[in-house]
């Protein structure tokens, strides 16, 4: 990169460093308030809503005594919240699995074959992509309830195998892939679905691992579509659509909850951190 | 590439056939829901739908506030994206740290926060300390049109990171050569940003700005969250206009509401990509 003044390079760091630690802090305060004993929380979070124009809440970062009773109360006690997150880790896990199974085929039909329709159904994917889920609300739910899914977890899990952003990321990465690596294996005499095996999935990697991070945090976050189609099943909803009521009760396991629904998240973010940022780059995002 | 169609076939007929399935077709067949008046005869009634939809109250409100708050949303993510990663290339490789900061948010459930966002926006909390020792006045943040304060920056904080991706690998893929030539040439700063840079990623800002609408346009997630499915009249948006007329089982209405919003985001994005087009042909 070029050379900037020294000055300004601290300059800029020293605004970054803190921007990064006020995005960070959400994170660092539910973690650290996850140790403090459940009356501690519960009686700072009453201090909430207080309109004395003299009082301030406390800062209280650190727990006046460390203790472990809200993870007790979440892991042992009580199983509220490990059902949610049982429940949130099925939905993950079977949509990203179908994921797996029909969004780099698709991906691939779409970008090294040529066929009439090819650019239609790229365009129709384009369109979707930008719809906002409510708009085909009503129209799914009557689907899902004709073929008999409605208020299962396969209307949630389902149509989010086909979601149409993901095969626009994919797709866009294996346009840029060399046509050469195909020539290259149909001169070997590979056929079409050991070239797709053995060269594009492992070529793929970064854009894969990419699509499945950034789909983990969808399916880890879902609320319209559980809300919409599991309307009378509680039992089967999420923590994603149940946590912030669980979170407005002031039950003082709210931070342990809170941190326990966050780490997954953290543990795949970690895990595909490169292949977000590489499988990004790549891409011919145009 | 591959020449045969029919080689296609067993990659693409799945994929398709879901799309198709849970997707394409609900999309046309509830323009039918929006033509008739949902009683046991299910007439058609044309446009009536339409036209009471539109006449709404509340729908007008939501189709406000969904409008206002995608004005506020997408143009301030798209520069702070910018401007971020504009200010992150300067600084690598040391910004790697900055880099997974921002990032970070975008992979986080925003629930499993929402309640350090509601002691920040307390009455007595560090949001207003810090204000009232700056010297201003204290701000009601959690009650009426302030409440959009907190729902903005939980939109900002969640998705900053990922547009800053797109925006930094374009950055890092423009030659330093071209730098080093303008620097001979004595181009200053500025001059560089407006006719290097800007001109290099025009491709990935324009997917950026699209993908801000996109979520901008979907940002009932954050008012969900903080506000409820009722929240107060300022974020009543049009996804909650049409999730309670679903649970009142008023399908006409959300359908027809549903193809109104359908039809103005459609042609924003047309008007975009049309301006895109041009701008591209201008430049080359």
């Amino acid at each position: 990169m070029r050379k900037g003044k020294g000055f300004h390079l601290w300059l800029i760091r020293a605004l970054l460093g803190l921007l990064a630690i006020l995005l960070l802090l959400p994170m660092i305060q539910t973690f650290l308030y996850s140790f403090s004993s459940m009356t501690e929380m519960q009686a700072y979070m009453k201090t909430r809503g207080n309109y004395d124009e003299t009082r301030w809440m406390d800062t209280h970062l650190i727990p006046d005594m460390v203790s472990l009773r809200q993870y007790h109360q979440i892991l042992i006690a009580d199983n509220t919240v490990l059902r949610l997150f049982l429940n949130s880790a099925l939905y993950t896990a079977l949509i990203l699995l179908g994921q797996a199974v029909v969004i780099p085929p698709m991906s691939f039909a779409l970008s090294k074959f040529k066929f009439p329709g090819s650019g239609l159904i790229f365009f129709v994917i384009i369109l979707l992509m930008l719809l906002p889920f409510q708009v085909t609300m009503v129209p799914n739910v009557l689907t899902l309830r004709d073929m008999g899914l409605l208020d299962t977890i396969w209307a949630v899990v389902i149509p989010m195998w086909f979601a149409p952003f993901y095969i626009f990321l994919v797709r866009q990465f294996m346009v840029g892939l060399p046509g050469e690596l195909i020539e290259a294996a149909q001169m070997d005499g590979a056929d079409v679905f050991s070239t797709y095996f053995r060269i594009i999935i492992p070529v793929c990697r970064p854009i894969l691992g990419a699509a499945a991070a950034l789909s983990f945090a969808e399916s880890w976050n879902l609320v319209e579509q559980p809300l919409t189609y599991l309307t009378s099943r509680v039992d089967l909803q999420p923590l994603s659509t149940m946590f912030n009521q669980l979170a407005m009760e002031n039950t003082g396991f709210e931070f342990a909850g809170a941190t326990l629904y966050i780490l997954p998240a953290l543990f795949v973010y970690l895990f595909f951190q490169d292949d977000i940022l590489s499988g990004i780059a790549l891409t011919e995002l145009k | 590439m591959y020449r045969k169609a029919r080689l296609a076939l067993p990659f693409l007929i799945p994929g398709l056939a879901g799309i198709l399935i849970f997707y394409v077709v609900p999309f046309f067949g509830g323009i039918w829901y929006s033509l008739t008046d949902g009683s046991f005869e299910n007439k058609f009634v044309g446009a009536e739908n339409y036209i009471k939809v539109w006449g709404n109250q509340m729908f007008q409100l939501g189709l406000k506030n969904t409008m206002e708050l995608s004005l506020i949303c997408a143009p301030s993510l798209f520069l702070l994206s910018f401007l971020l990663s504009l200010l992150l290339n300067r600084i690598r490789p040391a910004g790697t740290f900055f880099r997974s900061s921002v990032l970070l948010p975008y992979l986080m459930p925003s629930s499993a926060v929402l309640i350090i966002w509601l002691l920040w926006f307390d009455y007595g909390g560090p949001v207003n300390h810090l204000i009232s020792l700056c010297g201003g006045q204290r701000v009601l943040w959690l009650q009426g049109a302030e409440l959009r304060v907190p729902v903005v920056l939980l939109f900002l904080w969640k998705n900053l990171g990922f547009c800053i991706i797109i925006f930094l690998a374009a950055l890092q893929a423009i030659p330093i050569s071209l730098y080093e030539y303008a620097d001979l040439e004595g181009a200053g700063f500025w001059k560089q940003a407006f006719n290097i840079t800007l001109p290099m990623i025009v491709p990935s800002a324009f997917l950026v700005f699209i993908i801000c609408w996109v979520n901008a346009f979907r940002i009932f997630k954050e008012v969900y969250f903080i506000g409820g499915a009722y929240p107060e009249e300022p974020l009543y948006t049009l996804q909650n206009y049409m999730s309670n007329m679903y649970s009142k089982l008023n399908y006409q209405n959300v359908t027809t509401a549903a193809y109104i919003f359908a039809a103005i985001v459609f042609a924003l994005f047309g008007l975009l990509f049309f301006l895109q087009n041009r701008a591209q042909r201008g430049l080359n």
